[in-house]
Formats: structure tokens, sequence, C-alpha cells
């Protein structure tokens, strides 16, 4: 095999040159570099499985020979080299491999292992020996043939890279090929059957696996170099395709095959690798198979005992050989055992949880949440929020949410714990292995790619229309590049940024929001006929009354470049205004002007040599930024807005920020076209595109890391993009993450997800690696509610640090930490009053933070499943409702004061739960009987029907509000019989004051002024000779009075006057005064109620 | 029809029964003339506010009891409006800054300066002096003390201060020397049954010796607390026994559930549900401190001899940290943990 893929290498390097090529670039799209050493792997298995088909193991030597030197590059040795070893076990003579298969897996293994190291060694030597020329040749072969030396070195770091996944790889490895070794034959039959059937074009169709897919494209771009080898893949292809299918198949025939399935699909990626060995393998397969079977079986009990619908996907498989697969039944949610310490987290294959979707729930041992998602996500695997009948696995924690436990329950979906996830990611090959799930992916994944190649292909060409006659500046590299197609290239010396030169040139291009640019463009294209009939038919969608379109949405979405391009296509001369430009009211009408009526210029003159077109004198005025139109844009938005509404020429505005007030004046006079945040995939596809070309490697989940942070800001993810290219070639997972969060824009958390995220334990388990800084940085996302939202919930977990007692201990745990927590609060209040007081200690916030926030959290950190919802804050209400409750007091106090000692404190302590015996109490139960008795003490307390309701109010437990029942009757007796009497005031408020004013000057009343004069008089008597009888208002006549008190005698007599009341607090004078008072206030009361008719009559004269 | 207490509040310096010695000397004092700054302090319902009546009643005679309530309108330095009661008769006036919570020095020092600096109007009055009287002198902010302390000597001819205090702690050194200090102590148990007994027998009630002496002993040689009590129970029963039940106020019935509850359980769920009565009572203006009092004693009932000593501390502690704190159902919440977790450790014999 060995002395095969060097003659291979040694013959035909052009076309292993374009082979290797091919696999390269795709891996540049995959994922990582690993990927493409699967690829490998998976190739040599179909190729296998071809010959296997149509010719003998002889003839697939011979074959082999001529198909390997494609892929013998360098970098596929390596790999090839592992699978081989898999591969040759079972594959190469059928004879060998049988009985090694049938020894057991173990003895497979060790064969395995020998001879990766006789590969390990050629390898190095092909290297060695090819390092630059061959190496460089085979990597970029399409590209490069071309291509100039430089590519060289990179080719080298790949190939260097390739080796080191290699290693990876063979320590996974291993394990799987014993399960490999015994699945695929029945796979491989099915596979020839349809191999020898599809040709080169189901090839380039199917291209199931992403590798695999780019070298086709790639080779069908050079138009089938070497047809030998492109017959080869496409067999591979094509089996591969079968392979899904046959899974399928598998599937359904047992579970036990099942399990078996993914490993045999695995080798069918391979297929590239060593095209003699498929014939064999196919028996030694089989018979491994066989061998295989009853511990399939012993894993199918394990599985039995698990409640699984599904059958169990490669990893099951794995785990039935080795120890640690906890699966967790979802009937016993029992809590995993605490994994004590952090484990180590498993390195496994590149895109190894490939097609798999994972749901995490409840608190794992050794991973925060966050780390278990990255880490899926490092592997190519997708992580949602609740499961579903698509979750591939439920990662059970300890304290699971309930309802996700539910949801599992229900759809019999298969949960693991952190072990079994981290068996997975050690066990699963590259890419998913042959797995239904990763199989799917991968074939997405492929058409990703294939659309990246064809955007890439397209945009070359526009390049070439474009720039071919004005960008030869490029100088070789350049040229080189028009001249392959699509080649990676190193960055154009192109002085251009990366977001114009990959500007999007057609609607097509765009990242999402295509309905809203069609709306854009339909819009545009009608204005001259709407213009026409003077924007009155409003047309199919509407926008025909409007002269003006606004759009608007987040930054870095394309808005800018959405306008443009429509204006572009549609034939019109921009003139463009943004927030550079001053926006006053007065430049918006005065420069406007000079655009508004006006054509442009090129309708009428044209550059050297080129035709003077007509249709160019269209103008459209692009204002940008409108939200940016600043202090210094006085009445701007104002005029702008008028000019929206007779402009002659069409206008595009654009905004981030529709709904601020300010942007007010634009509504109902322009067309809004919302556009949104595009969707991952929507730029992902773009994005890859760009790294394509620019010869990037960016794996997809790494860009989906980047697009997540940036949320989807297009522009920022390219010049992050072109910032990373600046020093690197390639981009992992890690990198991306970091730089996304390094160019993170700070996101503002809202309270309930500050608690959350402290509280929900994350942040405080072993494994978490955020620093003190961190939390007290999450406290600041909101200083004021962080503290008082953890205050209000901190008992609502299910505190970690108590997971590990039971019983009584647990509940004194609980208690120790509840107490420790709340102690801690209690210090954060103290810090709190420094800051807050009057020492205004501002420095003390990170302090506060610390006590009040972190600290308490620290302890009660745990899950908050099963105890409601995150709550707001309730001090503020209750501190609202406390003040108000306080007003009233001191306004029931202030009223009491002329009789009673006590303060305020004494009042609603000692006085209130009498007073509300006496009033609400005996109402409750006497009925009308107590109204009387209830209004003389409220009179002799000065106490008003205000306070009546204050004290009910103010009743607390067995006086609550809501347990007081007075039937309607009875309220309604109280209040008809206190309003017909008048009642005595302590005082006249100021507050009181100023209404009446404006009264008087309604209805100067000759009848009442006299009335009042005489009060008045009275008042100022009283003032002077400092006792006389109490004046009691009648509170009836306050309103009728009071004007003329305040309008006349009060300004003669202002403080002391102004508070009538005055009491005698004799004993014996008090009573007989209270009864002469009262009489006397009747008398004034039925005198006024004369008196008001005639205010009455006044007024209707008036 | 008012309440008994204030029906049958003694109206002069003799008519006042018990602590006869210091009437006296309250009767010297306002007779001799010279009559200096007050600072009375004692107990809520001692007597402060009735001994200082009458004593103002002796140095001006009735036209004293001619009082009225004044709204005055103060404006701070941030242009803020506050409005504040008066208290006033021709010859004193009757304050309490605290009303006004932070601002108190504003009114402290506009207030005080503008009678200060006029002179008594009534020319036939006794004394040339008017008096301010301050009640919850206590509460007055340290600003509001200094802005006070120099008033004091400078405005001397025209005006007398009587400060009331529940307590001289929270009175800055330089007031209190500056004034002579009066304290009303609360009333014996006896005397506050005397009183009963004499207020009964003026409204024709049968007498219940027994009930009289369980009121005294309640109302914690509370005067004003004791009278209301006695009213309570009168207005609820018609026939009083000895044995008649007194009816705890309502913040106080609230407080025995929440002492209940959290006997009955201790879980931090418990601390939850505990949390929202407490949140109650605050908000109903129970001060936290009262709360928090009247809770230990519940608590101290129902516990182990053991447990009392550290539980009294740790009350102590958190009554510290209310005064010093702002939020004040944090503290009491973490006492109610403490508690719980305390107690909880000693009923398991162990601890963490």
């Amino acid at each position: 095999m060995r002395l095969q893929a060097k003659a291979a290498k040694a013959k035909g390097r052009g076309k292993r040159k374009v082979v290797s090529d091919s696999e390269e670039e795709a891996q540049v799209v995959m994922p990582k570099k690993s990927t493409p050493k699967k690829p490998n792997s998976k190739k040599p298995i179909k190729r296998e499985s071809p010959n296997g088909e149509v010719t003998t193991t002889t003839d697939y030597f011979a074959s082999t020979g001529k198909s390997r030197p494609s892929r013998s590059t360098p970098t596929k040795p390596k790999a090839p080299s592992e699978k081989k070893i898999t591969a040759s076990t079972t594959k190469n003579t059928p004879a060998k491999s049988t009985p090694k298969p049938k020894a057991t897996p173990t003895s497979r293994a060790s064969s395995r292992r020998k001879a990766k190291a006789n590969y390990t060694e050629p390898q190095d030597d092909e290297d060695d020996e090819d390092d630059t020329a061959f190496v460089d040749k085979g990597d970029d072969s399409a590209d490069d043939i071309f291509a100039a030396d430089f590519k060289n070195s990179r080719q080298t770091k790949e190939d260097k890279y390739n080796k080191e996944d290699d290693s990876e790889e063979e320590v996974a490895k291993p394990k799987r090929k014993g399960v490999r070794a015994g699945k695929p034959s029945p796979l491989v039959d099915q596979e020839d059957q349809v191999s020898a059937a599809d040709e080169d074009v189901t090839m380039k169709d199917t291209n199931p696996d992403d590798d695999f897919v780019v070298p086709d494209a790639k080779e069908e771009i050079q138009v089938n170099k070497s047809i030998n080898g492109v017959k080869a893949r496409d067999r591979g292809n094509t089996r591969k395709r079968k392979s899904a299918d046959s899974e399928v198949h598998d599937e359904e025939k047992d579970e036990e095959e099942e399990d078996f399935d993914p490993p045999a699909k695995k080798p069918k990626s391979i297929k590239p690798k060593s095209p003699a060995k498929p014939p064999p393998a196919k028996k030694p397969r089989t018979s491994a198979h066989k061998d295989d079977v009853p511990e399939s079986r012993e894993v199918q009990e394990i599985f039995d005992s698990i409640p699984l619908v599904r059958p169990p996907t490669p990893p099951a498989a794995a785990a039935g050989e080795p120890k640690k697969f906890d699966y967790r039944n979802t009937g016993s949610r029992s809590q995993p055992a605490p994994a004590a310490g952090s484990k180590e987290i498993p390195i496994g294959a590149e895109n190894c949880l490939a097609g798999l979707t994972f749901v995490f729930t409840g608190l794992l041992d050794a991973l925060g949440r966050d780390e278990g998602q990255a880490l899926i996500k490092r592997y190519g695997g997708k992580v949602t929020g609740a499961p579903s009948t698509k979750t591939s696995y439920v990662v059970l924690g300890n304290d699971a949410g309930p309802k996700k436990l539910e949801t599992i329950a229900k759809h019999n979906i298969k949960t693991i714990n952190e072990d079994g996830l981290f068996e997975l990611i050690r066990r699963l090959p590259a890419n998913g292995g042959d797995s239904k799930a990763a199989e799917k992916f991968a074939e997405k994944q492929q058409q990703e790619a294939q659309k990246v190649k064809d955007m890439a292909a397209e945009m070359e060409k526009e390049e070439r229309r474009t720039g071919g006659a004005g960008g030869a500046g490029g100088g070789n590299a350049i040229g080189a590049r028009a001249s392959n197609g699509d080649s990676a290239s190193s960055g154009k010396i192109d002085n251009r940024l990366w977001t114009v030169k990959y500007a999007p040139t057609a609607p097509s291009m765009m990242c999402g929001n295509k309905g809203q640019i069609e709306k854009l463009q339909t819009w545009l294209r009608a204005w001259p006929s709407n213009a026409k009939t003077h924007f009155k038919k409003a047309g199919k969608d509407g926008s025909g009354v409007f002269r003006a379109v606004m759009i608007h949405g987040p930054p870095g979405i394309g808005k800018t470049t959405a306008a443009h391009l429509i204006a572009k296509l549609e034939g019109y001369d921009i003139v463009e205004s943004n927030a550079s430009d001053t926006r006053s009211k007065k430049l918006v009408e005065t420069g406007l002007k000079g655009v508004l009526d006006t054509t442009s210029l090129l309708g009428y003159f044209a550059g050297d040599g080129k035709k003077v077109d007509a249709d160019k004198k269209k103008l459209v005025l692009i204002m940008d930024e409108v939200d940016g139109m600043s202090a210094g844009d006085r009445g701007g938005v104002g005029a702008l807005a008028a000019v929206c509404k007779k402009t002659s020429v069409p206008m595009i505005l654009i905004c981030n920020e529709r709904k601020l007030p300010k942007m007010k004046p634009f509504d109902y006079n322009t067309y809004d076209l919302p556009f949104r945040k595009p969707t991952t995939e929507q730029v992902r596809a773009r994005m890859s595109t760009i790294c394509f070309r620019e010869g990037l490697r960016m794996p997809p989940n790494v860009l989906d890391a980047l697009i997540e942070g940036s949320r989807a800001d297009i522009r920022q993810i390219i010049n992050m993009i072109s910032t990373a290219k600046l020093d690197q070639e390639t981009m992992d997972f890690d990198q991306g993450k970091q730089m996304s969060k390094a160019w993170e824009k700070h996101v503002i958390l809202k309270p309930w997800d500050i608690v959350s995220k402290i509280l929900g334990g994350g942040m405080f388990a072993q494994s978490s690696n955020s620093t003190l800084n961190d939390k007290i940085e999450l406290y600041f996302n909101d200083h004021e509610f962080s503290s008082l939202m953890l205050q209000e919930n901190y008992l609502k977990t299910s505190p970690t640090l108590a997971a590990s007692y039971s019983g009584k201990e647990r509940a004194l745990k609980l208690l120790e930490l509840s107490d420790k927590a709340a102690e801690s609060i209690s210090d954060g209040d103290l810090v709190d009053r420094m800051i807050h007081g009057s020492q205004q200690q501002w420095s003390l916030m990170p302090t506060h933070a610390v006590f009040s926030f972190v600290r308490p959290a620290s302890f009660v950190a745990g899950s908050q499943a099963g105890h409601g919802p995150t709550n707001f804050t309730s001090w503020l209400g209750n501190n609202s409702k406390q003040g108000k409750l306080m007003r009233f007091i001191k306004e029931i106090q202030g009223h009491m004061r002329l009789r009673a000692s006590g303060d305020r404190h004494e009042i609603r302590q000692q006085y209130l739960p009498l007073l509300w015996y006496k009033l609400i109490g005996e109402l409750e139960k006497q009925g009308k009987d107590s109204v009387k008795d209830m209004i003389k003490l409220m009179d002799s307390y000065f106490l008003t029907k205000e306070d009546y309701d204050a004290i009910m109010e103010l009743g607390v437990g067995p006086m609550d509000m809501e347990n007081v029942k007075i039937d309607s009757a009875t309220k309604a007796a109280f209040t008809r019989l206190y309003n017909q009497k008048s009642h005595p005031l302590p005082f006249m408020k100021a507050s009181n004051v100023l209404a009446p004013k404006k009264a008087s000057k309604e209805r100067p009343d000759l009848e009442e002024a006299i009335d009042a004069s005489d009060e008045g008089e009275e008042v100022v008597a009283d003032a002077a000779n400092e006792d006389e009888e109490e004046n009691l208002d009648l509170k009836k006549d306050k309103y009728v009075r009071a004007p003329p008190k305040k309008a006349a005698p009060k300004k003669k007599a202002p403080s002391k006057a102004k508070g009538k009341a005055k009491e005698d607090l004799e004993d014996e004078l008090d009573e007989d005064e209270s009864e002469e008072d009262v009489k006397p206030k009747k008398g004034k009361g039925s005198g006024r109620g004369k008196a008001t008719p005639a205010a009455g009559r006044g007024r209707g004269r008036k | 029809m008012a309440l008994l207490v204030d029906k049958h509040r003694p109206r002069s310096l003799e008519a006042l029964s018990y602590h006869h010695d210091l009437s006296e000397r309250l009767k010297s004092l306002a007779q001799s003339g010279d009559f200096p700054h007050l600072l009375v302090y004692g107990p809520s319902g001692a007597g402060k506010k009735t001994r200082i009546v009458a004593t103002l009643k002796e140095l001006y005679g009735p036209g004293v009891e001619k009082i009225k309530i004044d709204s005055r309108v103060f404006q701070t330095t941030s242009s803020r409006k506050l409005e504040f009661n008066i208290v006033a008769s021709v010859y004193h006036l009757e304050i309490t800054p605290s009303d006004v919570g932070n601002y108190d020095r504003v009114v402290v020092q506009d207030l005080l300066k503008e009678v200060a600096q006029t002179q008594q109007v009534d020319q036939s009055a006794r004394q040339r002096f008017k008096v301010v009287v301050i009640n919850e002198a206590d509460h007055l902010t340290r600003d509001a003390q200094a802005a006070l302390r120099r008033t004091m000597e400078k405005y001397s001819p025209n005006l007398r201060l009587i400060l009331l205090a529940n307590s001289t702690a929270n009175i800055i050194a330089p007031i209190r020397s500056r004034t002579l200090l009066v304290r009303v102590a609360a009333p014996t148990e006896a005397e506050i049954c005397q009183v009963l007994r004499t207020v009964g027998v003026k409204e024709g009630w049968s007498e219940a010796e027994g009930l009289n002496k369980r009121i005294a002993r309640e109302s914690g040689r509370n005067l004003r607390r004791a009278l209301l009590m006695f009213e309570a129970v009168h207005a609820q029963n018609e026939q009083v026994t000895d044995k008649t039940s007194i009816p705890p106020p309502d913040w106080e019935a609230l407080i025995g559930q929440v002492a209940d509850e959290i006997m009955a359980e201790h879980t931090p769920q418990r601390i939850l549900q505990v949390r929202a009565k407490l949140y109650d009572l605050l908000s109903h203006c129970i001060p936290p401190t009262t709360i928090l009092k009247t809770l230990t004693f519940k608590l101290i009932l129902k516990i182990d001899d053991a447990l009392k000593a550290d539980v009294i501390r740790w009350s102590a502690f958190y009554e510290h940290r209310i005064r010093m704190g702002s939020k004040h159902i944090f503290h009491l919440e973490a006492f109610v943990a403490k508690f719980m977790r305390v107690l909880e450790s000693y009923l398991m014999g162990m601890d963490f």
C-alpha cells in the first residue's frame, strides 16, 4: 500500500495535486484542518468499495495505484495511513484481514497501531522529500498549478496541522476502528451497487461530504484533468450517498446494525485512501460484524435497559466496548453521582459531534452551561434550548428542569450526563463518523460549501469583469488568481476595505432582508410613474403614495449598501448626504433645493468614448444616518420631513432608530422599510465565501461564533475577518470566540438576566472560570437593581453547596447558607448607606457589589428550577407603599395633634388599633347604628373621611383591609350621614388654599362676600384676641367659604389666621364648647345651605 | 367624645397623679421667672408632653391652651417646598422638625430665628420670652442640632426651648450642656392601676382589679397605651372581669403570627413567607426596631433557655444594623435566617 501510494505520488502529481487541492480547499471551507483527513479516510474506503464491485483485488490494487496518486499528497498520506491501518486490517487482503477481525477487536486495534506506525514513517519521509514542491502542489494544486511558490510554506504548515490532527485522530480512532471493521460489509455492498450505477454527474450532485463536494466542484472546473481520479472520487461520492441510504436501511433492520452502521459509514468516508483495500474490506467487515454482534448485543442490552425508541448512534456502539457510558434514564432522574473535582475535558476529533443536537438541563458537575455549549459547538454539534424530537441527546445535570424532563420523557429522548458527553467527544470519529445525523450534516455542509464555491466563482467572474479594466494592479498574484478561477488567494494588493471590496453587487448577494430589498426596488422602479400620477395611487404594496422611503434597522446589516445597490441597479445617479454634512433646517432647505429639481449630468455627458445614456439623468437622494441629526442640525429633521412631502426626486432615508421621538416627523411621510438582523445561516454563506476567496480557513462553527458574537453585524464580521487575515491563515474556534468577545458590543443585561446568571450556579461552579471581576462586572450591568433583585430571589434556589447533604443535614445546611447570604446582604446594606447616605462614598461601589451581590450568591447559587419565576424586587413597591402610608399617618397625626400628644409612631401603634376598632370594627359589626358615634369620634379628633379611609388601609394582620367586610348599604349610609353633617377642620392646608382662590374669581357673589367678610372679621378677631371660640370649618362649606377668607382676611393675618382652628383644651370648656360649637356649625351649615344656592344663582346669572 | 386618654388628660401640674416631686420642681421653675431651656426625656407614655403643657400653663396661664395649627411653607436650598405644620398659641410654638426628614435644619434655622428675633407681642404676658417646644428632639439630624445650639444662647432673651426626647443618646453634648435635663420616668404599674381606676370611675365602668393589673403589665408601663388598652377592652366587652382578654394591637398580633411561623418551620421557603409579612408590617409604618424587638421577645418565650442569650445577642446585633443601614427588611430577614439557623442547629445538636 505504501509503495503504491508513493508510486502514485511520484507518477501523477498533477492529478494528485488536483485532488489534494480540492480536498484542502474543502478543508478551508470546512470547519478545520482535521476535517480533510477525515474526508481522506472516507474516500479511500469508497474507492475501495467501487473497486470491490467492479474489479478483483488485484485490479483494485492496480486501480489504487492510479487513484492514489491524487490522494497521496503529503496531507493525505498521514490520514490514509491511519485509515489504511483500519482498512488494511479489514480490507487489504481478504485473507489477512479476516483472521484479524476474528481474533477480536483488540487484536485489530493492535494491528492497526502497527500499521499506523509504518504509515507515519513513510509519511514523514514523503513529507520531507516532497516538502515544499510536492506538498505545495498537492495542496493548492488546482490553484497552484498556476500559482506561485509562496503557497508552499502555507501548505507545509497545513501539512503539519494535518499531522497533528492525524495524531489526534489516531488517539481517538482506535476505538472506532474495531467497530467500523465489523460493520461496513453490508453497507459496502449496497454502496458498491449504487456506485456502479452512479456516474460522474451524480457525484457532483450528491457529494455527501463537504470535502468531497469541494473537490468535485474543483474538478469540474478543472475540466476533469484526471479522469481516473475523478471517477474514483465520483464513485466514492455516490457511495457516500448510498451509504446514507444504506444507513437508513440498516437502521430499519436492526438496532444493533445501526449501532454498527455509523462505523461502516466511516469506512466509506475513508474511501479515497486505499483503493486496493475495499474488496477485502467487505469480507473482513462482515466477519468482524459477526464477531461484534455479541458485543453489540451486550451494548444493546444496556441500551434496552434504557427506554430509547431510537437506536443508538455511533457513540452508543462505542459505549458498548468500554466502561463509562452512563446513560441516564429519563425515568430515573436520580442525581448523577456528583463527580467530585473537575474532570478533564476530552479532546475529540474535529467536528465529531457534527449533526447532533444537544440540550443541556440541570447543573453539570464539571462543566458550566456555557462551557458545555461551547464545547459542543466547538465539535460541530448544535445546542438548542429545549428538548424536542429532533434532539439527539439531552445532557442531564443535577436538578434538571422538570419541564425539560417532561419533554424528554414524552419524546423518549436519549439522555446522557457529562461523562457521556465526554465519551461522545472522545470516541466519535471526525465529522461525526457515519451516523445519520453526521451524514445529513455533512450533506448540508457540502451543499453549503458548493454554494460558497459557486458564489466565489461568481464573485470572481464579477471581479474579472469589472476589475479587468480597472484593477490590474495586483501583480503576479492577482493575475494568477484570476486565471485560476477560484484560488484561495492571500490578500490582494488592493487598498480597498474588505467591506467595500466585498460589497454585494447584486440583490441576490445581500444577506437577509430580501423582501425589503425587493420592496425598495419596486418602489424605486415605480417612482417615475408614481410621480406622473402625483403619488395618488397607492399601488400594490401601498408604497405608491410615498415620495420617500425610510430604511431602518441595527447597524451593519446592509441598509446603506442596499440603498446604493438598488439605486445603481435602477440606473439612478446617487446624491448622498450623511452625518458628516451639516443638516440644519436652513441647510437642508437651501442645500436640497439644488438637488431636488435637477437631473443628473450623466444623462448628458459621458466619459471618454462612452455613449451618452439619456436614462442616466435620474437622480436619487440618499439621506444616511438621519437619526444622527444632532443638536447642531437644528430643525433639520422637520425640514427634511417637509422635503419628503414634496420632493421631485426619490429619497431614501436611512436610520437606526425609527422609534425615537425626534423621528416622529417622518411618520406618514415615508414608506417604512424595517431591516432585520439576518440569520446566522444567511450571513454564514456570504462570510465563508469571503474567507474562501481570501484564503482564510474559517470552519463554520467558528464563523457562527463570530456571527453570534457580533449579533449578525455583517460589517463587523468582515472587519474581524480582515483583521484576522493580517496575521493568520486559519482561525479556530477558540480564537473566533476570543475575537468576537474582544469585539463584543457591550450589551447591558436586564435585572432578571443578571440575577439568574449569578444565581444559576454556573458562575460559581468549580469548573467555572469566571473571575471575581466578572461577577462584579455583572453587578454593574445595573447597579441599582442587581442587589435588590438578588435579595428578592436569593432564597429561591437549590444551592449547589448543599447538594451533597440530605435529610436533616441538608435542611441545616440550607439554613446556614441562607443565613450567610442574608448576613452578607445585611452587610451590603451598610455599605449602601455609606454610598447613598450622607457620605457619598461612591468608590465603595465594588465593595457593595461584593457584599450585596456576589457573596450572597456564592452561598446560595444553584438551580433555580422549581422555585417559581425570578421575581422583580418587591422592595421598591413596599417602600413606596410605606411612603404613602407614612404620609397618611402624618396627616392623621397632624389632624389629631390638637388632641393627642403622641408622635406618629405612637399614633400608629397605640391609637390606631383602638380607632380602627371604634370606627371600622364597629361599623362592620353593628352597621348603621354605629355611624353617629363614629362621626362624633372622628370629629372630636378632627379626622376627615380621607383619614377614615387611611385608617382602614393602615390596618395590618387581623385588621387587614382585605378582611374588612362592610356591606355597601352601611358604607353608603356612613358616607351620606357624614356628608350631611359639617365637620370641624383643625386647619386649612396651604395646598387647599389655592383651589378655592380660583373659584372665588369665578363667582364673586355679593351675598357670599358679605357672608365671608363676616367670617373673615371673626378670624381676624380671633387672631388678634387669641382666644375665642374655635372656628370650625364645615367641610361642606370649605369651598364656598374659603375663597373669601383667603382673598381678604388671610392676607391680612397671614400666618396666624391661616390656621383657623383653635381649640380649647380645658376639659370642661372643651365639652361645653364642642357642643356649642357643633350647634353653631350646624347653624352656619344651614345658613350656608342657603348661601350655596345663592352662589348657584350667582353663577347662573353670570 | 374623645378617647379616654385625651379626655381625662390632666391640664395642670397639680392634677398630675404621679411624680409629684417632679411636678413640684417644674412648678417652682415656672414661677421663678428664670426659666431655663429644658430637655425632657423619658419613655413614651410617661407623661412628658402632659407635663410640658401643664408647665406652660403654669408659665403663661390658660391662654396657652388656645392653640391652633399653622401651616407654613419653607423653601430648601434646592428650592424644594416643604410644608410644615406648627401648633401654636400666642405664647408658644410646638414643632416636630423630624416631620420634614432631612430638611429639619432648614426649619430649625428659619423658624427659630424668626421667632427668636421678635419679642413677645402681648405686653400683658407673664413672661417676656416665648417657648418653642421641639418634639422628637432625638430624631433631629446632627445638622439641625448644630443649628440649634447657637440659637439657644444668642436668642435666650426672647426664646426658651423645651426639647422632648425619648432618650438623650442622640442629642449632641453641646445641647445637653445647655439644657436642664428633666427625666420623666415611666409610671409604675401601681400608678397606672391607680390612673385606670380613676378613669374607670369617671366613666362609670365596672372595675376589675385583676384586669387593670394585667393591662398595666401588658402596657410596658406606658400610660397612654394602658389607657388605650383599657378603653379597647371596655369597648369590646360589655362586662369585663379579671379574666377578660386584652386584645393586642393589630401589628402585635401579626408579629405573633410571624413568631409562630418561624417556630413551626425552619426553611428558606419559610423565610420567604416571613419576609412577606415583615414587608407588610414595615409598609404599614411599624418601625423596624419595634418589629425586631417585639419579635425577639415573642420568640424568646418559645425557645430553650440555652438559646436565649444567643438570640438576644443576634437581635441586638441586627437592631444595630437596622439603625446603621437603610433597607430595614434586609436586616430583619437576616435576623430571621440567623434565628432559624441557630435554633435548628441547636435542635439537631450539630453545626457546620
